[in-house]
């Protein structure tokens, strides 16, 4: 499947929601590769290939963005901004994924030029369909972009 | 025509008439002296009073159109002739002896010139004193230095009449003084003891005419020595250089005018000597001095006094100074305990409230009104309430610049006389127009301030003697001085508008503060705004852990687990969602301040019908009816707030209900049809379980609940504070009535037109 090869970076600082996010990701037999990056330095250098991440093929450009915008360091708005400024980077997909509701930051990610926010649900099933619909749209009805490259 | 200080006592004549009279053209002098009018260089006599025979024993024929070089030695004409070249007044007295004269030899010479023709007055030497300076200095040094000491004007003006005694003899001496509309008033007297006392005594304005007025700042000493003497005319009336009658202004013998003399015999005044007191070239007062019996006195004397009256001039104002500068040091420190007291009080006005004597104090009054709103706020003697409105009402068009104050209101507002005894002085002082700030002042009818002076009774005496008394003298000043009251001071009018402006740099202080506490509570919302987002974030997430792992235990590990562990983990979920709800409650509740009101006129019927609608939803099989006995009005209101306003107080009466079927009933009062401003009472009235008097209040509070999480559906406790906040954020109040066991009627306000 050519889905298959799409790679997915998670930003998140939460071991306990990664781990979630990685289960459901297995409970619905998704098998996309995910890279996860713990805070906002890792990430930037994850897509600069700086760094630990030196070497390409253990950093390869993602398909898609999953970013949290709470991180410890080098704040998920920022990160944000930063790809979207980036012309190399600026192509790729990000989604916020959060549990802020606060309508400021909402509006500040999409200004920024954010593909898609989501908060993230607390009740379990909800996380579920959720991750579901996600995975479903970005890897299924949308076209990204270095598809087209490949 | 000439008045002295005697028309202190006042005669009920036509003052008009004696106003117009040409009092210095009378052609005639008093007795007692010689006046000659000389025509320059060569001393031609071309005029002479009608009275030579009797002091010089010639007829004044003799010497008509001679020179007075016949009438006088060489030496002396010599010596008038120098003068004359020189500022001469300065020489006056002259000592003259008249060589032709078989009668007086020695006299005082006075000279003066007026309208380009000289005039000598001749006074006889009747004592034997000696000119001589040294004695002149010992006459005024001691009464210079007792004035100057003097701590305030009332001791100034009580020196003076005792060193003017001393020095004259006369039988009475008083300080007669004018007030701003030129009434006068008797402020010292010093009298032989068993005379009546006139001191305190008021007397009108028209006492002393105009034309009497100019003629004492012009002359500054006036001596009547008899009253009986007949006066004697100039030959011939008219002098040869002007065509005129001799102006006769600055001539010391000039003669007394009838009505003037009407006055002093009325009196039973016999001679009269008078000392003008000037402030500013203005006539201040006067010293009036009275005899009952003829009495002269010489030039040496009335020049000590004259130089007494010119010393004293010199220390009015002064003194009037000090005297002011002493009451306006008082006013100030009024003023500053007002400015210690008021930023204390809650608010300015409670500040004024709270010292109502120095409120008085500060202008002098007798009554204060502070005004506050329609509230009136009243110390000391004042009109009415309903008078003070009426007045309010009609004052407030009047004041200009924050201030109106006169001292004849029944003369503006005729409604006034009947409180003038209390309101013949009013100074309002506008603190705030729009919210109708006023502090008042009153101040009564002059006649109702004035002390009388001297013993009344023993006036009687002088009227029944067919004389004028002081009695019927102040009767005459009352009637001038009906519906006045004394007059308002410029520094009280100040001392007002000062307090004025402390009160409002107060008002613009506490404003100042306000707005630094708004902008400080600005931003400590901004940080609790994000610290509420950040705090639902961080707490969030461990909760959402703590869910999903006790989730997944069950999911993996249900089969090893006994039915009691399956259990407590499904406790654990719950928890964690209801931790959700809770947190979320709180971040909805905290925004609800924070977003702006959209407010628009909402057709009520539609918004209930909608929030019902959502509601029937989740209300599922439940039996619920929903009663509305008329349609609601359109309302000003944010329709999403008010939707959660209904939503949430429907939900209550439904939830908190354990009928078979719950009845919710929604609608609103009549209000108060004649006020268009009163908001609406709405209400929703259910017939469910009922809440406790005690907890009518908590069960605003927010996460207060009345019962247990299981009982009637759980919820967070939060719905009925975020009702309170929005009906808040409308401007109304939200409250309850109910029976315990019967039902609850929640009753909330909402503006009903243009929000």
């Amino acid at each position: 499947m050519a889905e298959a090869t799409q790679t997915l970076l998670v930003i998140e600082d939460s071991d306990e929601d990664f781990a979630a996010f990685e289960r459901i990701l297995r409970k619905a037999s998704i098998n996309n590769v995910v890279y996860r990056c713990v805070d906002g330095d890792e990430a930037l250098d994850f897509l600069r290939h700086n760094g630990q991440y030196q070497d390409r093929t253990k950093a390869p450009r993602p398909g898609i963005i999953l970013l949290d915008l709470n991180l410890p360091g080098t704040d998920g708005r920022e990160v944000l901004e930063q790809i979207k400024q980036d012309s190399e980077l600026k192509m790729i997909p990000v989604v916020v994924f959060t549990t802020s509701s606060n309508p400021k930051d909402i509006e500040v990610c999409y200004q920024c030029g954010v593909n898609g926010y989501i908060l993230k649900p607390i009740d379990v099933k909800k996380l579920m369909r959720t991750v579901q619909v996600l995975i479903d749209y970005w890897f299924e009805a949308v076209i990204l972009p270095n598809s087209v490259r490949g | 025509m000439s008045q002295s200080k005697d028309n202190i006592i006042v005669q009920p004549i036509d003052l008009t008439a004696y106003d117009k009279e040409f009092l210095h053209l009378s052609g005639a002098i008093q007795p007692h002296g010689i006046l000659f009018a000389l025509k320059e260089p060569q001393l031609e006599i071309i005029q002479v009073s009608n009275n030579t025979f009797e002091l010089l024993g010639f007829q004044p024929q003799e010497i008509l159109h001679k020179s007075l070089k016949e009438l006088l030695t060489p030496q002396e004409i010599l010596f008038i002739e120098g003068c004359l070249l020189k500022d001469f007044e300065s020489v006056n007295p002259i000592k003259l002896s008249l060589n032709k004269s078989t009668k007086i030899k020695d006299f005082d010479g006075i000279l003066h010139r007026c309208d380009g023709i000289l005039i000598l007055e001749l006074e006889p030497k009747i004592t034997q004193e000696e000119r001589d300076f040294i004695r002149f200095y010992h006459f005024v040094k001691g009464a210079i230095a007792k004035m100057q000491n003097a701590p305030n004007l009332s001791e100034l003006c009580q020196n003076i009449t005792q060193e003017i005694q001393k020095l004259t003899g006369f039988d009475r001496v008083m300080i007669y003084q004018f007030d701003g509309k030129q009434a006068g008033k008797v402020v010292a007297e010093q009298k032989r003891e068993e005379l009546t006392a006139y001191l305190g005594l008021h007397y009108p304005a028209s006492d002393i005419p105009e034309q009497a007025k100019k003629l004492y700042t012009l002359n500054r000493l006036r001596l009547i020595p008899d009253i009986e003497a007949q006066p004697k005319q100039l030959i011939p009336s008219h002098n040869s250089i002007t065509n005129k009658p001799l102006d006769l202004s600055y001539a010391i013998l000039r003669s007394v005018s009838p009505c003037h003399l009407e006055y002093l015999k009325n009196m039973g005044v016999t001679a009269s000597m008078s000392i003008s007191l000037n402030k500013d070239r203005k006539l201040w007062g006067l010293i009036a001095c009275h005899h009952y019996s003829t009495k002269y006195v010489s030039y040496e004397i009335r020049t000590a006094c004259e130089f007494l009256g010119q010393v004293m001039s010199l220390e009015l104002a002064s003194k009037e100074e000090n005297e002011s500068l002493d009451y306006r040091i008082k006013l100030k420190t009024i003023q500053n305990k007002f400015l210690e007291a008021m930023p204390l009080a809650e608010n300015f006005m409670e500040g004024l409230v709270k010292d109502k004597t120095n409120l008085l104090e500060l202008v002098d009054a007798q009554g204060v009104v502070i005004c506050t709103d329609g509230d009136l706020a009243i110390a000391g003697n004042t009109p009415n309430k309903s008078d003070i409105y009426d007045l309010l009402a009609w004052v407030e068009a009047k004041i200009d610049n924050d201030i109106f104050y006169t001292d004849c209101l029944p003369k503006l507002y005729p409604t006034a006389e009947r409180f003038k005894d209390v309101a013949s002085g009013l100074i309002v002082l506008s603190i705030s127009q729009i919210q109708k700030n006023y502090v008042l002042w009153f101040r009564p009818e002059v006649i109702q301030t004035v002390n009388w002076g001297g013993d009344p009774q023993q006036s009687v005496r002088f009227e029944q003697e067919g004389r004028l008394s002081p009695r019927k003298s102040f009767e005459l000043w009352q009637e001038t001085v009906r519906s006045q009251s004394l007059p308002w001071k410029p520094c009280e009018i100040d001392a007002v508008l000062e307090l004025r402006s402390a009160i409002v740099s107060i008002v613009l202080r506490k404003a100042d503060e306000l707005a630094r506490i708004n902008i400080e509570l600005a931003r400590s919302n901004n940080e609790l705004d994000a610290f509420a987002y950040i705090a639902s974030h961080d707490l969030k997430e461990p909760l959402r852990g703590i869910h999903n792992y006790s989730n997944f235990l069950i999911e993996d590990y249900a089969e090893i687990l006994n039915a009691e562990g399956v259990s407590k983990l499904q406790t654990l979920v719950r928890l964690t969602q209801r931790m959700e709800d809770l947190i979320n409650s709180l971040l909805h509740f905290s925004r609800l301040g924070r977003v702006e009101l959209s407010v628009q006129q909402i057709d009520l019927n539609e918004l209930v019908s909608n929030v019902i609608d959502v509601l029937s939803i989740s209300l599922g099989q439940t039996d619920v009816e929903i009663n509305i006995p008329r349609p609601l009005p359109a309302i000003y209101c944010d329709k999403v707030q008010v939707s959660e306003v209904f939503s949430n107080l429907i939900t209550n009466a439904v939830k908190y209900n354990n009928q078979a079927t719950k009845r919710v009933e929604i609608g609103f009062l009549d209000g108060d049809r004649t006020s268009k401003e009163s908001p609406t009472v709405f209400y929703v009235k259910d017939n469910g379980i009922g809440i406790k008097e005690k907890h009518f209040d908590a069960i605003f509070r927010i996460f207060k609940r009345l019962h247990t999480v299981h009982k009637y559906g759980g919820g967070t406790g939060a719905g009925l504070t975020i009702a309170k906040k929005i009906v808040e954020r409308h401007d109304g109040g939200i409250w309850v009535e109910s029976t315990y066991g019967e039902g609850s009627t929640f009753y909330f306000t909402l503006q009903g037109k243009g929000g």
